[in-house]
C-alpha cells in the first residue's frame, strides 16, 4: 500500500533558475500591460459587473480573461486571480465577485480566447517544446498568470495589498509559481491537487493524463529524457516553492490518480511560508470538493481581510 | 415539429450523410496493451468530427466504450485502464478542439448557441455527432457490445441507437435545465441566465431544451443505465422514466465513486474492474 506522505520526490534546481525567470519577468516588463476592459452587460447581474479583459504578456502576446467586480460600492476590494485547470476554460468568476472579491479569471495563452498565436492544442501543452526550457510552451503560460496579478495591481477598485490566488490542479501548480514570482504582492494561495510539482516523478506514479503525455513523448523520443528533465526543472513547483511568502493552503486527495498525492506532500515539505495542509481519504483529483470549497473561502477571507459580514461561516 | 418528428428528421439527415471514416495510427499512444488511432468522421452539416480510438491487444471481440463529449473545449484522453479492456472511442463533438475546422465553440456560449429555435440549436448537431460515433463504434469488427458513458448525451445516444447496451452517467447539464439555472450562478447553466438577459424569451428556451432533456428520451433507453445522483429527489423523475435504470448516490469521495463507476460498467460488460489509482 502506498504511503504518499513519505515518498521521496526530487528535482534538481538549475543553477540559473532565478536568472531564467528574472529574464522572463523583464521581458514582460518591457511591454506595457495595455489592458482593455469591455463591460459585458448581458453577462453582468444586479450584484456583479463583468468585463471581457485582455492584456499584453510575455513576448508581447495579448491574452484574455474574465473580470468580475462587486457592484456594492465598497471598493477597494481584495483581488483574486483564478487559474484554470489543464482541460478547463476559465469561467466567469461571478461567484467570487458575489463573495466580495474583484476576481480575474485568466485564460493563459493556448486557452480558447488566447490561442490566436500560440495554440499547442490538446493534448500537447505539457510537451510543447519540452526539450528546451527557453521555448517550452509553459514559459509564457506561467508568465501570463503573473501578468494577471499585475493587471489587478493597476485597477483602482482593487486593494493591491490584498491579492490572492486560487486554483486547483494546473491552477494549484501555477498558484505556487505565481506566488513565487510576485512574493511581495501575493498574500494568500489556495492550492488544490497541485499539478506541475515533481514533474518527472509523477508519470511514474500514475497512468492518467496529463502526465501520461510525458510518457507518450518519451515513448517516441527516449533519448530526450535528460533534456526533458532539464527543461521541466525550470517549471517545477518544488523549485518555486521556497520563494513563496504568502500563507498557502494545500488540499490533496489521497487517491488522486491525476496529480499523485506524493507530489503534493513534497510541495508542502519544501514550502517555507505559513502553510496548511488538508488531506482527504478516498478522494481523487477533486481533493475534497465540493466540501473543501468552504474551507478555501474561509482561508482566503481570513488572509485577504474580507469584510467580516462577507466571511463564510464554517 | 413534435418530438418524434424532430428526432426522426435528425436520424434521416444523418442517414443521408456518409461517415467516410479515416483512421490514422498514433504511435506515441500505442502500448503493449492497446493500439491507438485518430478517427475522422462526417456528421450532419456536414461537419467533420474527430475521435480518439484505441483497440486492446489480443484476440477480440471486445466491448466497445463510447465516451461522449463533456461540456468544455476538450475531452480527457481515455485512461490506459479503459484502453486495455475496451475498444474506446473518445468523441470530440463539433466545435470542440480537433473537431473545429468549420466551427469553433465558445465557452461560455455553446450552451445557448441557436437555442431560440430547436431547428437551429447547436445540440441538434452535437447529438447527431454522438449518434454517428455510436454507429461507427458498433460497426467495428472488433466490437461485440457497446456502452456509452459520460453525460446526458449518453442517454440520448442510447435512446436512438439500441446497439448501446449499457449507459453510465455521472454528470448532466441538460436535465431540468431551466429549473437548475435558478439554483446558482454556476456555469455552464448560468449561460441560460446570460442568454435571457439578451432579451430572449424563457418560453423559447424551455421549448428548445425540452427536446434535449434526457427525461424525454429515457423511456426509449433499453440499456442498463446507471445514473450518479447527488440529490435523489431531483433525479427521481428521470429514474422513474428509465426502464432499466438504477441510481448511485455519490459520496463525494471521488476515488470511491470512480471505483464504483468502473466496477459497475466492468460488470455490465464482463471485464475485470480496475482502479485508476495505482495502489
Amino acid at each position: 500500500m502506498r504511503d504518499p506522505s513519505t515518498a521521496t520526490i526530487t528535482v534538481d534546481r538549475p543553477a540559473d533558475f532565478d536568472e531564467f525567470w528574472a529574464a522572463g519577468l523583464a521581458d514582460c516588463a518591457s511591454y506595457g500591460l495595455d489592458p482593455v476592459l469591455t463591460e459585458m452587460p448581458t453577462l453582468s447581474t444586479s450584484t456583479v459587473v463583468v468585463y471581457d479583459v485582455s492584456y499584453v504578456s510575455f513576448g508581447g502576446l495579448r491574452v484574455a480573461g474574465w473580470y468580475a467586480v462587486p457592484r456594492d460600492g465598497t471598493a477597494p476590494y481584495p483581488g483574486l486571480v483564478t487559474i484554470p485547470g489543464y482541460i478547463s476554460e476559465p469561467t466567469i468568476p461571478k461567484e467570487w465577485a458575489e463573495l466580495g472579491y474583484a476576481a480575474l479569471a485568466v485564460a493563459p495563452r493556448g486557452k480558447l480566447r488566447s490561442n490566436a498565436v500560440f495554440n499547442p492544442g490538446y493534448p500537447g501543452l505539457l510537451t510543447n517544446n519540452i526539450v528546451d526550457h527557453h521555448t517550452y510552451g509553459y514559459r509564457g503560460f506561467y508568465l501570463d498568470v503573473v501578468r494577471a496579478v499585475d493587471l489587478l495591481l493597476e485597477r483602482p477598485e482593487v486593494d493591491g495589498s490584498r491579492i490572492g490566488l486560487a486554483g486547483s490542479s494546473q491552477g494549484g501548480g501555477l498558484g505556487i509559481s505565481t506566488a513565487a514570482l510576485r512574493p511581495d504582492v501575493i498574500k494568500a494561495v489556495a492550492c488544490g491537487a497541485p499539478y506541475l510539482c515533481g514533474i518527472m516523478d509523477a508519470p511514474t506514479l500514475t497512468r492518467s493524463y496529463p502526465y501520461e503525455e510525458i510518457n507518450e513523448y518519451l515513448r517516441l523520443h527516449p533519448k530526450d529524457v535528460d533534456r526533458v528533465r532539464e527543461t521541466v526543472a525550470y517549471y517545477d513547483g518544488l523549485n518555486f516553492a521556497p520563494a513563496v511568502k504568502a500563507p498557502t493552503f494545500i488540499y490533496l486527495g489521497l487517491e488522486d490518480d491525476v496529480c499523485p498525492p506524493e507530489t503534493g506532500f513534497a510541495l508542502h515539505r519544501v514550502l517555507t511560508c505559513p502553510k496548511t495542509l488538508r488531506t482527504y481519504e478516498h478522494c481523487a483529483h477533486h481533493a475534497g470538493l465540493p466540501g473543501v470549497m468552504r474551507v478555501v473561502e474561509a482561508f482566503l477571507a481570513e488572509h485577504l481581510s474580507l469584510a467580516d459580514h462577507l466571511k463564510p461561516v464554517i | 415539429m413534435d418530438f418524434a418528428s424532430y428526432w426522426n428528421a435528425v436520424d434521416d439527415e444523418l442517414a443521408g450523410v456518409a461517415a467516410r471514416p479515416v483512421l490514422e495510427p498514433v504511435p506515441a499512444r500505442t502500448t503493449a496493451e492497446a493500439t491507438s488511432f485518430t478517427v475522422r468522421l462526417t456528421s450532419v452539416g456536414p461537419h467533420r468530427i474527430f475521435g480518439s480510438l484505441s483497440i486492446p491487444a489480443g484476440e477480440g471481440p471486445f466491448p466497445g466504450l463510447l465516451q461522449v463529449p463533456r461540456y468544455g473545449s476538450v475531452n480527457n484522453m481515455a485512461h490506459l485502464n479503459d484502453r486495455s479492456r475496451y475498444v474506446v472511442l473518445t468523441l470530440m463533438h463539433r466545435g470542440q478542439r480537433l473537431s473545429d475546422q468549420s466551427f469553433q465553440a465558445a465557452y461560455p456560449g455553446l450552451l445557448t448557441l441557436g437555442i431560440d429555435d430547436p431547428a437551429t440549436y447547436v445540440y441538434r448537431g452535437i447529438v447527431a455527432d454522438c449518434l454517428r460515433a455510436a454507429e461507427f463504434l458498433s460497426g467495428l469488427a472488433q466490437v461485440d457490445r457497446v456502452a456509452a458513458v459520460g453525460n446526458e448525451l449518453a442517454i440520448l445516444t442510447a435512446a436512438r441507437r439500441p446497439s448501446v447496451s449499457a449507459v453510465r452517467v455521472s454528470d448532466m447539464v441538460l436535465y431540468r435545465a431551466m429549473e437548475a439555472r435558478l439554483r446558482s450562478s454556476h456555469y455552464p447553466l448560468e449561460e441560460l441566465n446570460d442568454h435571457l438577459r439578451t432579451g430572449s424569451a424563457a418560453e423559447a428556451l424551455e421549448h428548445t431544451l425540452s427536446y434535449f432533456d434526457p427525461i424525454r428520451h429515457a423511456r426509449s433507453v433499453a440499456a442498463r443505465t446507471l445514473i450518479g445522483v447527488e440529490d435523489v429527489d431531483w433525479y427521481a423523475p428521470l429514474m422513474e422514466a428509465l426502464p432499466a435504470g438504477e441510481s448511485y448516490e455519490v459520496t463525494h469521495f471521488d476515488g470511491t465513486d470512480a471505483d464504483f463507476y468502473d466496477a459497475w460498467l466492468a460488470g455490465q460488460l464482463g471485464v475485470p474492474a480496475m482502479s485508476k489509482f495505482v495502489r
